[in-house]
C-alpha cells in the first residue's frame, strides 16, 4: 500500500514539477521576484502547528525586526513542496524535516536546529487508540496506519526503518496506510478511528498534550523511537554568502534573549535554537540507507 | 333519519352552537390537513434543497481527494462539513471510492475505512433526493461522484429528520389547540347570540302558548324592543292579530246573540200566532156557552171546541218547553220530537205559505238511543234555515229514516244552494275558518250537535234545485262501537 502511495506520490511529484511549477510555483516566482526587492522568504513545513496564526504573526514580526526588512512566511501542504522551493532556491530559508535535509544535504546548509528539553533532539512515536492496550509495536500488524508525510522523518521514515530492520515490508505489515500531511492530522485520524495506528512526531505529540489534551487522551503511545536530530532550519547552498541568511541564523540562535522571540518559543514550547553540526542527522541518514537497502 | 329528527328536537339555542362547533371541527380538520400537507411538502423541498447543497458542497470538496483515494482529505472534508451544515443535522456521511469500499466516514469507528458498505445499508437509499424513514426519523441521501463522465465514488449521507416531525407535531398541536379554543369561543358566542336572538321569540312563543289555552294577550309595549325593528314589527303584528281576533270573537258572539234572538223572535211570534188562532175560536165557544149554554148539544160542542183549542195551545207550549228546556234534552229521541218540530215550524210555514213534505220511516222502537233535545234543535234550525231560503209558496221537505243502525234525516229546500264557505261549517273536517268568517252561526250550532252525537253531515244539490242537508247520526251503542273500531 505504501508502495502504491509512493507511486501515487511520484506521480503527483511529476505533476507538481510539470504543472505545479507552472501554477503553484508561479505564485512563488512572484514571491521570488519579490525577494529580489528585499522580502526574505521563510518556508514552513507542516512539521509544527501551522494552523496557529498567532505564532506566525509573532514569528514574522520577530524575523522582520531582526533581518531589518520584510519577511514572508511561505507555507505549503506538503514537505515536498517546501523542500522543492528551498532546494531550487526560490525561497531563502525553510524549517524542514531531517529526512529531506539528509536527502538534499549536498544542496543545503544548516542554519539552526531547535532545542527542545535542552537538546536538539526529538523522537518519533507510534500511537494507537487509547484503551487498545497494545503490548508492543508488532501488535499493530494488520492495522490501517496513518503516516504524516512521505518526506517526514518521524511521521514516515522512522516507522519504515523499523519495519525494514525487522524485514517487514510495510505493505504486508499494515493492511492499509495513508498520509495525512500533518502530524496533528495523524493524531486526529487515530483518535477518530479512521486509522488504528499512526506515526507521529513526538515533539508535536507532546505539545498537543498541552494544547489539545482531549484529543491526545483518545490515543496512547505504543513505541518511542531513539532520539533523532530535530527538524532543522536550512537554506540553499547557493545563498551561502547572503547576509540575511547569516542574520537569520543569528536571529534564531538569539531568539530566547528577545521578548518577541521568547513569545515565539513559548508558543512552540521550544527552549531556543542552536547552530548544529550536520552530523546530528547521521542517524537519520543511516535510516535512509537501511530503507534503501531493504528496498 | 331518527338522528336528524333527534337533532332537530334540540333547542335552537344549543343546536346553533353545536353546529358552529361542528363546522369549526370540520373547517379545522380541513385546514389542519392542508397546512400539514403544505408543511410536509415545504419541509420536504427544504430538506431536499439542504441535502442538495450539502452534497454539492461536499462533492466539490471531496472529489479531488476521492480521485486520489486520499483517505485523510476525504475524512477532513467530512469532519469540517459536519459543523457547517447544522441546519441539516447530518448524522453520518460515508464516502466510497470507485471500488465501493469506504474511503472515509464521519464516524470511522462505526464505518471502518476500506471496508465494504453492507447491502442492508445501501438499500435504505431510495431513488429520490432524500428518502425518509419515518420510523427511524432519519433521511437518506446519496450522490454519485462523477469525474469526466466516469463514476469515481459516491457519498451516502444520513440526516436526523426528527426535528421535521417534531415541527409537524408542534404545528398540529398548535392548530388543534387554537381551533379548539376558537370552536369553544365561537360556540359560546353562538350560544349567547342565539339566546339573545331567541329571547323575543320566546316571549312570542309564551303568548301564543297561552293563546292556545284561550287567553290571547297582546305583548305589553315595554317588552317590544325598540332597536330591533324586525322583532318589534313581529310583536306589533302579533298584537294586531290578537286585537283583530278579539274583535272578531266579539263580533261573532254578537252575531250569534242576534241570530239567537232573531230565531227566538220568529219562534215566539209563531207561537203567539199559534196560540192566538185557537184563542178566537175559544172566545167564540165561550160566547156560545154563555148564550146557549143550557142547550146540551151546543154546550157539549162548545166545551169540545174549547178543549181542543186548549189542547192545541198546550201542545205548542209543550213543544217549546221540550225544545228549550235543557233538562229534557237527554231524553231519547222519539217520533214525537220531530212532530213537535213540525208544530213549532207551522207558524213560519203558514206565514210564508210554504209546504212541508214530511216523510218519516220510523223503526219498531218508539224511542231511539239518541239524545232527543239536540236533534230537535238541529232539525229545527235546519228547517228554519230552509224556510228562510225557500221562496214564498215553495216547498220544504223532511225525510227521516231510522230503519238501520242509525238515524238519517234529510232536510231539503228550494233555495239557491248553500255557499261553499258556509257549507264548510257543516262538512269540513276543521270548521274553524268558516266559523271565524262570522257567518252561518245557526249551522255552527247544528255542526256542534252532529259532532257531539258522533254523526256527520253532507250537503247535496237536489235535482229540482235547492239544497239537501243530510244528517247521519248513529245510535249511541253503535257510535261507541264505531268509535271503538
Amino acid at each position: 500500500m505504501v508502495g502504491r502511495e509512493k507511486k501515487n506520490l511520484r506521480q503527483s511529484r511529476r505533476d507538481f514539477i510539470k504543472a505545479g511549477l507552472a501554477g503553484t510555483a508561479a505564485l512563488t516566482f512572484s514571491h521570488a521576484s519579490g525577494a529580489e526587492i528585499g522580502t526574505f522568504q521563510f518556508g514552513l513545513t507542516p512539521v509544527f502547528l501551522s494552523n496557529d496564526l498567532e505564532l506566525l504573526g509573532h514569528l514574522r514580526t520577530y524575523l522582520s525586526s531582526k533581518l531589518g526588512g520584510p519577511v514572508e512566511l511561505v507555507t505549503r501542504r506538503t514537505y515536498q513542496e517546501i523542500t522543492a522551493l528551498l532546494v531550487s532556491g526560490r525561497i531563502h530559508s525553510a524549517w524542514i524535516c531531517g529526512y529531506p535535509y539528509v536527502q538534499y544535504k549536498a544542496e543545503l546548509d544548516l542554519v539552526a536546529t531547535p532545542v527542545w528539553h535542552g537538546k536538539p533532539l526529538y523522537q518519533s512515536y507510534l500511537i494507537a487508540a487509547a484503551g487498545r492496550s497494545v503490548d508492543g509495536w508488532t501488535e499493530l500488524n494488520g492495522d490501517v496506519h496513518a503516516f504524516s508525510d512521505p518526506d517526514s522523518n518521524s511521521g514516515f521514515l522512522v516507522t519504515r526503518t523499523l519495519l525494514a530492520k525487522n524485514k517487514l515490508p510495510p505493505e504486508f505489515f499494515f493492511s492499509r496506510s495513508f498520509f495525512t500531511y500533518g502530524h496533528r492530522n495523524v493524531v486526529r485520524a487515530v483518535a477518530s478511528g479512521l486509522a488504528q495506528s499512526g506515526s507521529v512526531d513526538g515533539y508535536v505529540y507532546e505539545v498537543m498534550r498541552e494544547t489539545e489534551p482531549d484529543l491526545i487522551k483518545q490515543t496512547e503511545i505504543v513505541r518511542r523511537s531513539e532520539w533523532l536530530g530535530f527538524p532543522p532550519v536550512a537554506s540553499p547552498k547557493t545563498l551561502a554568502g547572503d547576509a540575511r541568511v547569516k542574520a537569520l541564523q543569528q536571529a534564531l540562535v538569539s531568539m530566547n534573549g528577545d521578548p518577541e522571540g521568547q513569545k515565539v518559543l513559548d508558543l512552540l514550547r521550544l527552549d531556543g535554537f542552536q547552530a548544529t553540526d550536520p552530523s546530528l542527522f547521521d542517524t537519520i541518514e543511516a535510516e535512509v540507507q537501511i530503507v534503501r537497502q531493504f528496498g | 333519519m331518527s338522528a336528524t329528527r333527534r337533532f332537530r328536537s334540540i333547542p335552537v339555542t344549543f343546536r346553533v352552537p353545536a353546529m358552529v362547533a361542528l363546522l369549526m371541527v370540520v373547517i379545522s380538520a380541513a385546514i389542519s390537513e392542508r397546512v400539514l400537507d403544505r408543511l410536509s411538502k415545504t419541509q420536504e423541498s427544504s430538506l431536499n434543497g439542504l441535502a442538495e447543497t450539502y452534497l454539492d458542497g461536499l462533492s466539490s470538496a471531496v472529489l479531488p481527494a476521492v480521485l486520489r483515494g486520499d483517505v485523510w482529505e476525504v475524512y477532513d472534508a467530512l469532519d469540517r462539513s459536519s459543523s457547517s451544515y447544522a441546519a441539516l443535522s447530518p448524522v453520518e456521511t460515508v464516502v466510497t471510492g470507485s471500488d465501493g469500499r469506504i474511503l472515509a466516514a464521519t464516524d470511522p469507528n462505526r464505518m471502518a475505512t476500506f471496508s465494504r458498505l453492507q447491502d442492508s445499508y445501501l438499500n435504505r437509499f431510495g431513488p429520490g433526493i432524500v428518502t425518509i424513514d419515518e420510523a427511524a426519523l432519519t433521511g437518506f441521501s446519496k450522490r454519485e461522484l462523477v469525474y469526466q463522465g466516469q463514476p469515481i465514488g459516491a457519498i451516502h449521507a444520513t440526516f436526523d429528520v426528527s426535528h421535521l416531525f417534531a415541527e409537524r407535531r408542534e404545528i398540529l398541536v398548535t392548530l388543534l389547540v387554537t381551533n379548539s379554543v376558537l370552536a369553544v369561543l365561537f360556540s359560546l358566542g353562538g350560544f349567547v347570540i342565539v339566546r339573545q336572538m331567541i329571547a323575543p321569540m320566546r316571549i312570542l312563543e309564551n303568548h301564543m302558548r297561552s293563546a292556545t289555552h284561550g287567553a290571547a294577550e297582546p305583548i305589553s309595549p315595554n317588552q317590544i324592543p325598540e332597536g330591533d325593528s324586525e322583532v318589534a314589527g313581529l310583536f306589533r303584528g302579533y298584537n294586531t292579530l290578537v286585537h283583530a281576533e278579539r274583535e272578531r270573537a266579539n263580533f261573532a258572539m254578537q252575531l250569534a246573540e242576534e241570530e239567537k234572538l232573531s230565531s227566538l223572535g220568529r219562534l215566539a211570534s209563531g207561537m203567539a200566532h199559534e196560540i192566538n188562532n185557537p184563542l178566537g175560536g175559544l172566545f167564540n165557544a165561550l160566547d156560545t156557552l154563555k148564550t146557549h149554554g143550557e142547550t146540551p148539544g151546543v154546550r157539549d160542542t162548545s166545551i169540545s171546541l174549547i178543549e181542543r183549542g186548549l189542547a192545541g195551545i198546550r201542545d205548542v207550549v209543550e213543544a217549546a218547553l221540550a225544545t228549550y228546556r235543557p233538562e229534557r234534552s237527554h231524553r231519547p229521541l222519539s217520533a214525537d220530537d220531530l212532530d213537535d218540530v213540525r208544530l213549532l215550524l207551522k207558524p213560519e210555514l203558514r206565514r210564508k205559505q210554504q209546504r212541508l213534505d214530511w216523510n218519516i220511516v220510523w223503526n219498531e222502537l218508539r224511542e231511539l238511543p239518541i239524545k232527543g233535545g239536540p236533534v230537535r234543535q238541529a232539525v229545527l234550525n235546519l228547517l228554519l234555515n230552509a224556510s228562510t231560503v225557500t221562496p214564498e209558496g215553495g216547498a220544504l221537505s223532511l225525510k227521516a229514516d231510522s230503519s238501520g243502525s242509525y238515524l238519517s234525516i234529510e232536510i231539503g229546500d228550494q233555495g239557491p244552494g248553500i255557499p261553499a264557505e258556509i257549507a264548510g261549517i257543516l262538512i269540513d273536517s276543521d270548521p274553524g275558518p268558516a266559523v271565524r268568517a262570522g257567518r252561518g252561526l245557526g249551522l255552527w250550532m247544528v255542526r256542534r250537535v252532529v259532532d257531539d252525537l258522533g254523526g256527520s253531515a253532507t250537503i247535496a244539490v237536489k235535482k229540482d234545485g235547492g239544497a239537501a242537508v243530510t244528517l247521519t247520526i248513529p245510535f249511541e251503542g253503535e257510535s261507541i262501537k264505531a268509535n271503538a273500531a
